[in-house]
């Protein structure tokens, strides 16, 4: 038995025990044991997340139709293996506790919660493992569905949302479904390395068909414009752990089926190659500007959310533009940027979800309208939600801005300048938006009904703590993620990228991160000093505030946060015109009539006489050939 | 180059900043001053001022975070002087670039946004509202002279931009080559420093609105010592972006005071735009500007 079956078996008992003793107060916990133990064998297998050893393989195997569908772990598998074990670590942990009580006694399904996330970490586990098509379509069709199951967990919303996924999903499923059997009607074969063998010889057209067929299938997991439209609400109206692992991880199972699909067996050189006719660009070129329109538009719609969660959400489809965008970019500088920013982003997003659910725990609502004043009361999740949006923001010193650097800086070298502003653009969006979020919650005036409100209990706070850290270090340190991230590079093919425990060393510009971060620290130290130095200041009350002369009381609301950027929205809010809700009802309309134009032509009108033609055309083939 | 050298040019160089900003300041007010017939400040008021502020008995907090934010504020600035290299001190210049110096200084701008929103006063929030939207409103055009200017040298290194334009003389500074990168960086640059006509975020003439309402004592005088770090940087970034940086400390210290004195000087005669018309303006013309110089200097 490898360490991968180990692995693998594992994981499977945590969805055993879940779905026997979630319910149960003890059964969160042993859960959460469960996944540290994961994470254990996980790193028992870092050597291939440090290129020493290239792939491990499963002894399971068997054989469908004369294809032998197998299992292994490379470089790529293991680095989302990792964070997928962490983020489902931290959201059982956070659930394990208070929350999952109150969870309970409010009337949610606990247990159901605790079996669908362990349900998604096996699932993923056995994606990431697959070692040809055909399992990694299984991988695939598992993962659409425990995704389902988890959104479906919440209110009718939810619901409404995940059978929305669904429609999605099913349609991804047949697109990558169809392109598996074009590969195997070529190469006869599900293999990986066939497939890689066969690409050269393929025709362009044939190239095409299956570069749409897969992006599109792919895409829509990753929601990537212009399929974007399911994700936000889906994952926002999940209970918050839930989220919070949808959040940081479920949709880059789509990334990682590309990178392995597009970018290991196709080869990001060949579709450089692919030029579309009467443009300037290739087929690489429109993924770029396809992950660009990702970052922007999904950006400026989480600036104008009202709901905590649901802003969140809608930066977690931007943030996978740049991914995309990284990764498609195919330098070292690039991909690394691209990879790096998985493992960023879902530690940060995991925890602003975990926040934010912690601050639904105790004031019961996400509004943003609703809210204000609470670091008063919560310092050490406002804490928390501010290293994370520094990160999101792509700010120093945490690890956000090392995998963003890394894409810019790969922009430069690519010289490819409306990348790089378009990329700026989503960056200074999410500046906006966050600090929106981090203003309405825990900034200005405090209310009346929340003077009361107590810190998250520790085991809420302890995984977000966690995680945190994770946010800082990895930024102060990047090349430890950096190991893994080059790592990867080598085993799907891309150019490594040279690093250093702080960062990238080039000739033309390199980034420290060590120095940067101390200098920054010493900063604030110099400018806690210059602070300090000026005469003691006096506490006074939020009330005891300028008001034009007015008297301020406790039942004045004297807050500003609803329609927080007007300037702003004067600007660009006419240009919001829904005009992609507009597709997809206009897609949904055709299909109805579509359906109903069969239906009607079928059943109702003349059925003998369409009969009759079939088999006459049916028989005068038979008897031509 | 030793580390206690290095360390030694980290101490100097935001001393310097510190000094070249209050003289900046003066300066601005002076101009100012002049240009409605008034004689303006004396020579140590910038000095005064802080001085001042810092020595207040009345010094109102609201809590934690209002502290931190000036912190931040100031930190910020002290640190991003670091990345930019004067002559003589090259500093982190080789470790950082122009992309994290970019970033940087967004730090300060986060800090006063948190510590103003902990005053509980929307006045304040609006401010801060006004003033990121102003970021988003520069930064564009902003962004496209860095990518110019990265792209042109070849390097995202400060201190090998100015090496590379020093070397061959005014033929090679970035003004020569890269002019109209030069001129959207001139138009964005008074945004950048906060100033007129675009400080109605600032708000510096009213009471009650803008970041500053609920600022006193050494918050003010955090800010002011903030507000000479951001012409500094500005300045300095323009000077080495496009003038070649400074040969030696009389040519550093004439361009950088040139850099703020002309854009100034005009500024003071447009009147106040308003945040919308802030972004209008900056996504028009500096951007227009901007990719004409960048598909002029790329080709």
């Amino acid at each position: 038995m490898t360490v991968l079956d180990q692995l693998l078996v594992l994981s499977a008992l945590t969805v055993v025990v879940t779905l026997l003793a979630g319910n149960r107060s003890f059964g969160g916990w042993l859960a959460t044991l469960m996944y540290a133990g994961q994470g254990i064998l996980l790193w028992q297998m870092s050597g291939l997340g440090y290129a020493a050893t290239p792939v491990v393989e499963s002894s399971l195997s068997f054989q469908v139709l004369n294809q032998t569908l197998h299992w292994r772990f490379d470089a790529l598998s293991w680095f989302f293996a990792l964070i997928t074990v962490g983020a489902g670590l931290c959201s059982s942990w956070f659930s394990s506790g208070e929350w999952g009580q109150r969870y309970r006694q409010s009337g949610g399904k606990l247990g159901l919660l605790h079996f669908a996330l362990a349900f998604n970490v096996f699932s993923m586990l056995m994606l990431l493992a697959s070692g040809e098509l055909l399992s990694m379509f299984i991988g695939w069709e598992l993962v659409s569905w425990a995704s389902f199951l988890i959104m479906a967990i919440g209110s009718a919303t939810a619901t409404r949302y995940a059978m929305r996924y669904l429609t999605y999903a099913i349609a991804g499923a047949m697109a990558i479904l169809g392109a598996m059997a074009l590969v195997y009607s070529i190469t006869g074969s599900f293999e990986f390395d066939a497939f890689k063998a066969a690409v050269p010889a393929m025709s362009p057209s044939m190239l095409w068909m299956l570069f749409g067929l897969f992006a599109v299938g792919f895409g829509i997991k990753m929601a990537l414009l212009p399929f974007h439209l399911w994700q936000a609400k889906a994952y926002a109206e999940t209970p918050g752990p839930g989220a919070a692992f949808l959040g940081a991880i479920s949709s880059r199972m789509g990334l990682f089926a590309l990178v392995l699909v597009l970018v290991q067996l196709v080869g990001m050189a060949q579709l450089a190659k692919m030029e579309i006719p009467y443009t300037f660009l290739s087929a690489r070129d429109l993924l770029a500007w396809i992950a660009v329109f990702t970052i922007i538009f999904p950006t400026y719609t989480a600036l104008q959310q009202h709901d905590a969660r649901r802003l969140l959400a809608w930066h977690g489809v931007g943030q996978t533009g740049y991914m995309l965008l990284g990764i498609v970019i195919a330098g070292d500088l690039g991909s690394a940027g691209g990879l790096m920013h998985v493992f960023n982003y879902a530690t940060y997003q995991a925890m602003l979800f975990l926040v934010v659910t912690a601050v639904i725990h105790r004031t019961g609502t996400s509004d943003l309208n609703k809210l204000g004043g609470l670091v008063a009361r919560m310092p050490i999740s406002f804490f928390l939600l501010l290293i994370g949006i520094i990160g999101l923001a792509g700010l120093p010193p945490m690890n956000g801005f090392v995998s963003k650097w890394l894409i810019y800086r790969s922009l430069i070298v690519d010289a490819n300048p409306l990348l790089f502003v378009a990329a700026v653009i989503g960056t200074l969006g999410t500046i906006l938006s966050v600090y929106k979020l981090i203003h309405n919650i825990f900034l200005g005036q405090l209310r009346l009904e929340h003077t009361e409100v107590e810190e998250a209990p520790w085991s809420m706070l302890l995984p977000m703590v966690l995680l945190a850290a994770v946010v800082f270090v990895t930024g102060y340190f990047p090349g430890l993620v950096l190991d893994w991230v080059s790592a990867v590079q080598g085993a799907v093919g891309l150019p490594v990228l040279a690093h250093h425990l702080g960062g990238v060393a080039m000739d033309k510009g390199g980034l420290d991160m060590i120095w940067i971060v101390s200098v920054l620290l010493a900063g604030f130290g110099i400018g806690t000093l210059v602070f300090f130095a000026g005469g003691r200041s006096k506490r006074v009350h939020q009330l005891d505030n300028y008001a034009g002369g007015h008297f301020l009381t406790a039942e004045t609301r004297y807050q500003y946060s609803d329609n927080f950027y007007p300037g702003l929205m004067h600007l660009i809010g006419p240009w919001y015109r829904k005009s992609f809700r507009w597709i997809e009802r206009g897609f949904v309309s055709f299909i109805d009539i579509l359906s109903q134009a069969m239906q009607g032509i079928y059943r109702n009108t003349h059925p003998v006489l369409y009969l009759l033609a079939v088999v006459v055309i049916a028989l005068s083939w038979v008897v031509s050939q | 180059m030793s580390i206690s050298h290095l360390i030694l040019e980290l101490v100097l160089m935001p001393l310097v900043a510190f000094l070249a900003g209050l003289l900046m300041v003066l300066m601005m007010r002076r101009i100012g001053a002049r240009l409605q017939r008034r004689i303006g400040p004396p020579f140590f008021q910038p000095l005064y001022d802080i001085l001042k502020l810092y020595g207040k008995k009345t010094q109102i907090s609201h809590g934690m975070i209002h502290e931190m934010g000036i912190i931040m504020a100031v930190g910020g600035f002290v640190a991003a002087t670091t990345l930019l290299p004067v002559p003589g001190m090259d500093g982190l210049a080789d470790k950082g670039g122009i992309i994290t110096l970019t970033y940087m200084l967004m730090i300060p701008s986060l800090g006063l946004a948190l510590g103003v929103g902990q005053c509980a006063n929307p006045n304040g929030s609006i401010g801060i509202s006004r003033a990121l939207t102003a970021m988003l409103a520069y930064d564009i055009p902003f962004v496209l002279v860095v990518f110019g200017a990265a792209y042109v040298y070849g390097t995202t290194n400060l201190a090998e931009m100015i090496a590379i334009q020093q070397h061959q003389g005014v033929s090679s500074w970035g003004i020569t080559q890269m002019p109209l990168l030069a001129l959207a960086g001139m138009m964005t640059l008074p945004a950048i420093m906060g100033k007129q006509p675009f400080e109605i975020y600032v708000a510096p003439a009213e009471i009650a609105t803008g970041p500053m309402v609920e600022m006193g004592g050494k918050f003010m005088g955090g800010l002011f010592v903030m507000q000479c770090f951001q012409l500094y940087i500005a300045s300095v970034l323009y000077a080495t972006l496009f003038l070649g940086g400074g040969e030696n400390w009389i040519s550093f210290l004439v361009k950088i005071f040139l850099v703020v004195e002309i854009p100034m000087s005009i500024a003071f005669l447009f009147p106040r735009y308003r945040t919308e018309d802030v972004l209008r303006l900056m996504w028009k013309w500096p951007v227009m500007v901007g990719i004409i110089g960048l598909a002029m200097a790329m080709n």
